[in-house]
């Protein structure tokens, strides 16, 4: 696949994530222990032979430039196989942040003028998915198509796709975020382009007002265009709120995915870390848990998904928990459906997400309402503290009072 | 400070009294505490005190360690004049030839000292598990305006004949210099870490050459002692040799037994994550339903469904329903089956131990073939060996790589 270019569209800020994603963005959000949801869309490129990619990202991407280094863990590293991070420039006439993911691209049309490729592959950052693109990029020549839009069958209907209307592989219709969707089929925010056609839909919508692929230039070209719709029925998650976030992970432990066959690669370097961590020490129980390096379980883990690093204490349980990086859990604390980010410490006699699973977010309704707590990096949760279930603690907050209520946010 | 220090590391053993394990790769290049190497240790340690030129010597199966070491990386020994060279032996130039000994291994390699021409050498063997700070015997050396500093540690006495010893005098100079006594009268023992002027080392080599000496312990130390100032540096710390399989199994087991004097996570080892022949990166272990786990150390990339007990597990390994793993070290990507049941065992790479197999019961007889490399009770399992199902595997068995076993072993077998 040397005459495709990739582009990953990986600068997405989302408040539904809550503090999550208050400081790095989505597509660094660590999965499945020790991977960041990035990991997959570049795994699928690598795979694919596709030698030349370019990520756009915006919104605090000091954790994704670390992560993605110099390419190198996902060999990208030649003389014409490159990575290259395209964040916001200033130019001569203009310094603007990317005012949409079109946008995004538009500013870096001089990277993609440059490129020799006759294909532009657009993918975005946030999914979580193991495709094999080069049967997508054939059934995209074979159809002689100027664009071809990947849509995946969802079940469930949410607001939050956007959806196609497809006759024999053609895309006769495109909206976004409908309130009553008229399909099943929703985007994957996965398109391939051809490259002069997508450098001249790109010139002609810089003179709009609003630059987004989904919103904007999908309906356009659907109508003056040969778009093309591809079928992908593989498994495709999302992490576009705590919800499907939490989902998505514990998918793992239900063995809807099989993340060994599926050959993802990650960053392993850690380089705040002075030392290499040892292999997780288990002298407690572990049920149905995933369990990264240099973790120790003295107490109880079950169902649960644990980043390298973390130490549960004895008597300390995890049931239905994702537990980023190095976070402490004290003895006989008990956290159940948490999603606690990294560096955080959790007090002895601590209980979190055991009362209120129907008490819905106060702040946050529509985004927390299934039960989940979500404990920012870094926070210090004092010794005998009572966290109810749909609660927030944002990183920094300094928690004074022992009995927090269900649905609290503190910020 | 740290620019004019040359490591040399030594990393050509061939580590035979750790029988089959170093029959496909080099002593340091055996893996320790399941993701870790052993050379991890003394390079760590290295790296950790600021030497930034370091030489590896290595002659035996250099291969895998090599590629582990991958130009120094992982130790940030990479850069302009940051480095980590691999000295093979060479042909071609006067003396040169495969190393015949330690001191003949850097005689060798005397224009790499030249090259660099540091005023310090530290000489460190790249076979033992400890953690030290070469700068604070280095600073000894040169507040002693020593010749020579050499790195001493107390050891059992039992096993004091397998190591040089010394005695020490007043501000530690070393008095006398015993090569493995068959009866040991003391056991202040060498470490094989020697800080060198350089000059005087050059010097020694060159004499020692001419005299077709070849060894450090045996040939320049006990000559040095005499014409010299050779002064002992006395180490207090975690010290292992682990060239024997009892000594690697009990010096992994330190790991896990509290009150060893290992204390692993307090030290700064870095190692090579990256390994070679896999697509992609292990994901993190997974712990299934009924499983079972104590005191163990368990890596990437393993599945555990059976039960596992003071047991270190390198990443990759699958440990099936019913299986039992007990006091045992697996190394990557090994599976045992269902209802397994393993006591005491070293199972090497890609091993695969069919169901219902049971490893380590019955008699203490010796190994027949090799009665002296395990005395403990131990069984090792080469690299990528197959044991059939429902068979019965002794004590002190030895199963060489690619084997394939049919029927029930004895303890003391060799297969």
């Amino acid at each position: 696949m040397t005459n495709v270019l990739a582009l990953v569209l990986a600068g997405g800020h989302v408040e539904e994530l809550l503090c999550l994603t208050e400081r790095r963005a989505k597509s660094a959000l660590p999965v499945f222990g020790i991977y960041r949801i990035i990991d997959f869309v570049l795994s699928n490129l690598m795979h694919a032979g596709i030698e030349k990619v370019g990520i756009l990202s915006q919104y605090r991407p000091h954790d994704l430039v670390s992560h993605i280094d110099t390419g190198e863990h996902w060999d990208y590293v030649g003389r014409q196989r490159e990575i290259r991070i395209l964040p916001p420039y200033r130019g001569l006439h203009r310094a603007d942040w990317y005012r949409g993911t079109a946008d995004a691209v538009y500013q870096n049309i001089a990277f993609i003028e440059e490129c020799q490729a006759d294909h532009v592959l657009i993918a975005s950052a946030d999914h979580v998915y193991r495709m094999d693109y080069r049967p997508l990029l054939q059934f995209h020549i074979d159809h002689k198509a100027d664009a071809t839009v990947c849509f995946t069958p969802q079940k469930v209907q949410s607001k939050r796709f956007g959806y196609g209307i497809i006759e024999h592989d053609r895309l006769v219709g495109y909206i976004e975020k409908p309130d009553t969707p008229p399909s099943k089929m929703i985007s994957m925010t996965l398109y391939a382009f051809k490259r002069s056609f997508l450098l001249e839909i790109l010139k002609t919508n810089a003179g709009e007002s609003s630059h987004e692929f989904g919103k904007d230039i999908l309906p356009y070209i659907v109508k003056h265009s040969s778009v093309a719709a591809y079928q992908y029925r593989g498994y495709w998650a999302y992490a576009r709120t705590i919800d499907s976030y939490y989902r998505t992970n514990m998918d793992l432990l239900e063995e809807k995915i099989n993340i060994v066959d599926w050959q993802i690669r990650t960053n392993l370097i850690e380089r705040s870390k002075k030392k290499d961590r040892l292999p997780a020490y288990i002298n407690g129980l572990a049920r149905n848990s995933v369990i990264s390096d240099g973790c120790i379980i003295e107490g109880s883990v079950i169902n649960s998904i644990l980043s390298p690093g973390v130490h549960v204490a004895p008597g300390g349980q995890l049931l239905d928990c994702i537990i980023f990086h190095d976070t402490c859990i004290g003895k006989n604390s008990k956290l159940q459906k948490v999603i606690c980010d990294k560096d955080a410490v959790i007090g002895d006699d601590v209980s979190i997400g055991h009362d209120g699973e129907q008490v819905p977010s106060r702040k946050f309704k529509g985004l927390l309402a299934s039960g989940i707590s979500v404990i920012g990096r870094t926070v210090q949760v004092p010794h005998n503290t009572s966290i109810g279930a749909n609660t927030v603690v944002y990183p920094g907050v300094r928690i004074s009072d022992p009995m927090i209520k269900a649905g609290e946010t503190l910020r | 400070m740290t620019k004019n220090i040359v490591a040399l590391l030594l990393a050509g053993g061939v580590g035979s009294r750790l029988n089959i394990l170093a029959r496909h790769r080099a002593k340091p290049a055996i893996v320790f505490a399941g993701t870790f190497r052993i050379i991890d240790f003394t390079l760590s340690n290295i790296a950790n005190c600021g030497i930034e030129v370091v030489g590896v010597l290595t002659q035996y199966k250099p291969l895998s360690l090599m590629e582990h070491i991958d130009h120094g990386r992982p130790w940030d020994l990479f850069g302009r004049t940051r480095l980590v060279e691999i000295l093979p032996p060479k042909t071609g130039e006067a003396g040169s030839d495969w190393y015949k000994g330690t001191s003949d291994a850097v005689y060798q390699n005397i224009d790499f000292l030249e090259d660099y021409a540091p005023s310090t050498v530290l000489i460190v063997s790249g076979d033992h598990i400890y953690n030290m700070d070469y700068q604070s015997v280095i600073a000894q050396h040169h507040a002693n305006n020593a010749d020579v500093t050499v790195c001493l540690v107390r050891v059992p006495l039992d096993q004091a004949h397998q190591f040089g010893l010394a005695t020490i005098g007043r501000r530690n100079r070393i008095r006398s210099w015993i090569e493995k006594p068959p009866v040991p009268e003391n056991n202040l023992a060498s470490m094989g870490v020697y800080v060198f002027n350089a000059s005087v080392l050059k010097k020694a080599l060159l004499r020692t050459a001419k005299r077709k000496g070849t060894d450090f312990a045996r040939d320049i130390i006990p000559i040095l002692i005499r014409r010299k100032q050779v002064f002992g540096y006395v180490f207090d710390g975690y010290w292992r040799d682990v060239g024997t399989l009892d000594a690697y199994w009990r010096a992994n087991m330190d790991i896990i037994v509290p009150g060893s004097g290992l204390k692993l996570r307090t030290w700064n080892v870095k190692t090579n994550n990256h390994v070679k022949g896999k697509i992609g990166d292990s994901p993190s272990a997974y712990i299934d339903k009924q499983a079972h786990i104590v005191n163990s150390l368990i890596s990437k990339g393993c599945v555990i469904k059976g039960s596992v007990e003071n047991s270190i597990l390198s990443p990759g390994v699958h440990i099936a329903r019913g299986a039992r793993i007990i006091n045992s070290i697996i190394f990557h990507d090994a599976h045992i089956a269902d209802n397994c049941r393993i006591d005491k065992c070293i199972i090497d790479k890609n091993a695969c131990i069919e169901q219902a197999t049971s490893i380590g019961e019955g008699s203490p007889a010796r190994n027949r073939r090799y009665p002296k490399h395990m005395t403990q009770g131990i069984t090792i399992i080469g690299k990528r060996a197959r044991i059939k199902k429902n068979l019965r595997i002794g004590k002190h068995c030895i199963i060489t790589p690619d084997a394939v076993v049919e029927k029930n072993c004895r303890s003391g077998t060799t297969v």
